[in-house]
């Protein structure tokens, strides 16, 4: 057994830290605070670009869909270190989208997809839910229904995060109206600019946007069906399962709480020193503790993607943890700040540019989305633990 | 990285798991209560025979020559077994000697299961170097102990003590002969044999260490005892977490297996999901140590996580068991019970917590 770095992954780490000292520059953070999760402007675009021609969107794929090639280890210590440093978080299309386009797509559409997902020309935002299928996300009623050579889709979907802004859409549709609802499922590739797409904006608690996305006898090319026909349910499921080692990924929470722990060394109230409170040792020596398990998950979760694996069982139980640190983070550091942590994150007296504030307020999105806890529960007990659904 | 256990090591698990399964029977638990030690004279010869007793001793003293994170193994898989206490302090005392002293005679019978060594480090109410009131009195080139130490694991039966005692401005470590001493007894609530022993002008083998300089090696010792701790809880977690997901899979209650109630799925998916981290946590710190690779605070994390997870996953699986897990014939109330002695012995939470808020605020 070891838990320590080799030598070069070690030196992987130290050359991402390096781009990260070159490229992620105060008024690249200072723009990223000033976008929430829109994320875009044109210092974080020449930092994405920059990322790409390095060849950092796709560090684990194969050289020959045009990745680095790289383990999965390395990818991890990427995601951390870009986390851990408040950089741009990686879309869902390289997270979740395009790994499993890589196990299930067929060999013409690896080509056909990866490669421009490397280039940034493609960005999806992911579609699974529906105002009636959200947890039950096999009830879906989106449809697609084959003419010629064309898909036709009719239907409307929830929380499609991103879609204003992305290129393509990942949609999961019923395509077999006859079958069982888990396996008349299909996942689409929809172009956004395709006639019949309309977004409409929804905008949630922490000021976050989100959207509606209304498809409307679009018309979709039949080879934009990914995979096997019937077997989205389950490439859903997959995406998901990536999905869930992204928000079980614990860097950002990692960099709030050492920037919570400078402010707190600093910090006088009622002309003392806040650190010397026993309340604020004990509740932050916790947080550093389960911080510590957090990255312990990560660890075991890239283990299991380096052995060939998909960690089921285990990127549940990260996105569990991580989600719930998330609120145990942010409630401990904001009452912390004392009457400072009751101020909005665009008040410029606001410690921390406000960001316990705004973990606050995003921490049950974490908790209830990307599957909501309970269901990940299920899936540690029956996946990893071999419990009986019935 | 390669956070699975080499073959070497499986192999030393394994070897264990079996023992276990064949000689550590809940009847024979049962029975060994009634026995001074917890544990009966064939049991405990057979397990000198295998080598446990000099499993990380020096080869050239009639040992294996192991490491810390094989005798980690070894003890991991004492504890799932539930091995009595009494075998897994005697296997802890050699390693301790050995660590201070690699070419000390005395380990030849310590390999041998011939010898016990123990630690007798703490005082009635305190684990403080500096306010230990045990001391080393010195005439020409001999010297005596002169104090009461307390809770001493293998206390009554062990023939070799490692002492801490105050000596000049500072605290030495020596080796007495148990024989010398006055001991009485203590009941510890999970069966661990421990003693009162009294020290009145006797007479040490010798010292361990420099005179009155013993802090760090003391410390080392100790931190090793608390890597090794970690390791006996994570081995008592997995049996834990085993045994219930076994029974709530055969439990039937309103015409069904309990393993189909979300309300019983969730509390093994929050028992799962504390013994992973744990499980790492407590091997981190274990390579790391034995690697001289630490960065900090790897093995106070691992202690402040641990040892209230190992209580809340046996509180869990005493709940999910009910009734069943109650009775003493059922060997899990004696994870619960090492849940906390070895919390409290090895990492108590509190400590491991101040630790790491100093190391972040001061």
């Amino acid at each position: 057994m070891r838990y320590d770095f080799t030598p070069e992954q070690r030196a992987w780490r130290d050359e991402i830290r390096a781009f990260l000292r070159q490229h992620l520059t105060e008024p690249l953070l200072a723009e990223l605070r000033e976008a929430g999760n829109e994320g875009k402007g044109p210092l974080a675009d020449q930092f994405i670009l920059a990322l790409r021609d390095r060849g950092y969107w796709g560090i684990a794929w194969p050289a020959e869909y045009g990745g680095l090639g790289r383990s999965a280890i390395d990818q991890w210590i990427f995601v951390d270190e870009l986390e851990s440093a408040g950089a741009p978080m990686l879309p869902l299309t390289v997270t979740s989208v395009a790994p499993t386009i890589m196990r299930i797509g067929s060999e013409a559409q690896k080509k056909e997809w990866l490669p421009r997902i490397v280039a940034t020309e493609v960005d999806f935002a992911v579609a699974y839910s529906e105002s009636e299928a959200g947890t039950d996300m096999a009830a879906l009623r989106t449809r697609a229904v084959l003419d010629g050579d064309e898909w036709v889709v009719n239907g409307q979907k929830m929380w499609n995060t991103m879609a204003h802004m992305a290129t393509h859409n990942w949609v999961a549709v019923r395509t077999e109206p006859d079958a069982p609802k888990h396996k008349g499922i299909s996942m689409m590739i929809v172009p956004m600019d395709a006639p019949g797409v309309t977004v409409q904006p929804i905008y949630v608690w922490p000021g976050l946007r989100t959207n509606a996305l209304f498809l409307d006898n679009v018309r979709v090319p039949r080879d934009h069906l990914i995979g096997e026909r019937g077997m989205g349910f389950y490439y859903a499921a997959m995406a998901l399962n990536f999905e869930r080692l992204s928000i079980g990924s614990v860097g950002m929470i990692r960099r709030y709480f050492r920037e919570l722990v400078a402010v707190v060394r600093e910090l006088r109230v009622d002309d003392q020193p806040l650190r010397e409170q026993p309340w604020v040792r004990e509740r932050l020596a916790r947080l550093a503790v389960d911080i510590e398990a957090a990255r312990m998950f990560g660890l075991e979760t890239a283990w299991q993607l380096a052995q060939g694996g998909v960690p089921a069982a285990q990127s549940s139980m990260a996105k569990v943890w991580v989600s719930e640190l998330a609120q145990r983070v942010s409630d401990a550091g904001s009452e912390m700040l004392g009457l400072n942590g009751q101020l909005h994150p665009d008040e410029p007296a606001a410690q921390l540019h406000g960001r316990m504030q705004w973990l606050y307020r995003t921490a049950p999105l974490l908790a209830f989305g990307g599957g909501t806890n309970e269901v990940q529960r299920n899936i540690i007990a029956m996946l990893g633990y071999g419990l009986p659904r019935k | 990285m390669q956070l699975t256990p080499t073959p070497e090591q499986q192999a030393v698990k394994d070897a264990v798991e079996r023992f276990c399964q064949e000689q550590v029977t809940p009847e024979r638990l049962v029975a060994w209560e009634r026995e001074p030690r917890r544990i009966d004279a064939a049991c405990w010869r057979a397990v000198s025979d295998l080598g446990w007793f000099g499993f990380g001793l020096p080869e050239a003293r009639g040992g294996s020559g192991f490491g810390l994170v094989e005798v980690a193994c070894l003890l991991h898989e004492c504890a799932r077994g539930l091995i009595p206490r009494s075998v897994i302090d005697a296997i802890r005392g050699g390693w301790a000697l050995a660590q201070l002293d690699a070419h000390a005679p005395e380990l030849t019978d310590v390999a041998r299961g011939a010898a016990i060594v123990t630690t007798a480090l703490d005082e009635r109410s305190t684990s403080e170097p500096d306010a230990f009131a045990t001391t080393v009195q010195t005439r020409g080139d001999r010297f005596t102990v002169q104090g009461e130490k307390w809770y001493v694991p293998n206390g009554l039966s062990a023939d070799l003590h490692i002492v801490a005692a105050r000596e000049a401005k500072g605290v030495s470590l020596l080796l007495v002969a148990g024989e010398h001493c006055e001991r009485t007894a203590l009941r510890t609530f999970d069966g661990e044999e421990q003693a009162v022993v009294r020290y009145a002008a006797t007479p040490a083998l010798r010292r361990l260490g420099p005179a009155g300089d013993a802090a760090g090696a003391l410390r080392a010792l100790r931190r090793q005892a608390t890597a090794l701790g970690l390791a006996e809880m994570v081995g008592g977690m997995q049996a834990a977490l085993d045994m219930t997901v076994a029974y709530v899979k055969e439990r039937e209650q309103f015409g069904q297996k309990i393993a189909v109630f979300q309300a019983v799925q969730h509390q093994v998916a929050d028992m799962a999901t504390a013994y992973t981290a744990a499980r790492h946590l407590a091997w981190q710190a274990i390579t790391r140590m034995a690697a001289g690779s630490e960065e900090g605070m790897e093995l106070m994390h691992a202690a402040a996580f641990i040892a209230p997870a190992f209580k809340r996953v046996t509180w869990s699986a005493h709940h999910l068991h009910g009734g069943a897990g109650f009775v003493v014939e059922h060997p899990l109330h004696y994870h619960s019970e090492r849940a906390q002695a070895l919390c409290i012995r090895y990492a108590p939470e509190a400590r491991a917590l101040a630790t790491i808020a100093s190391d972040l605020l001061d």
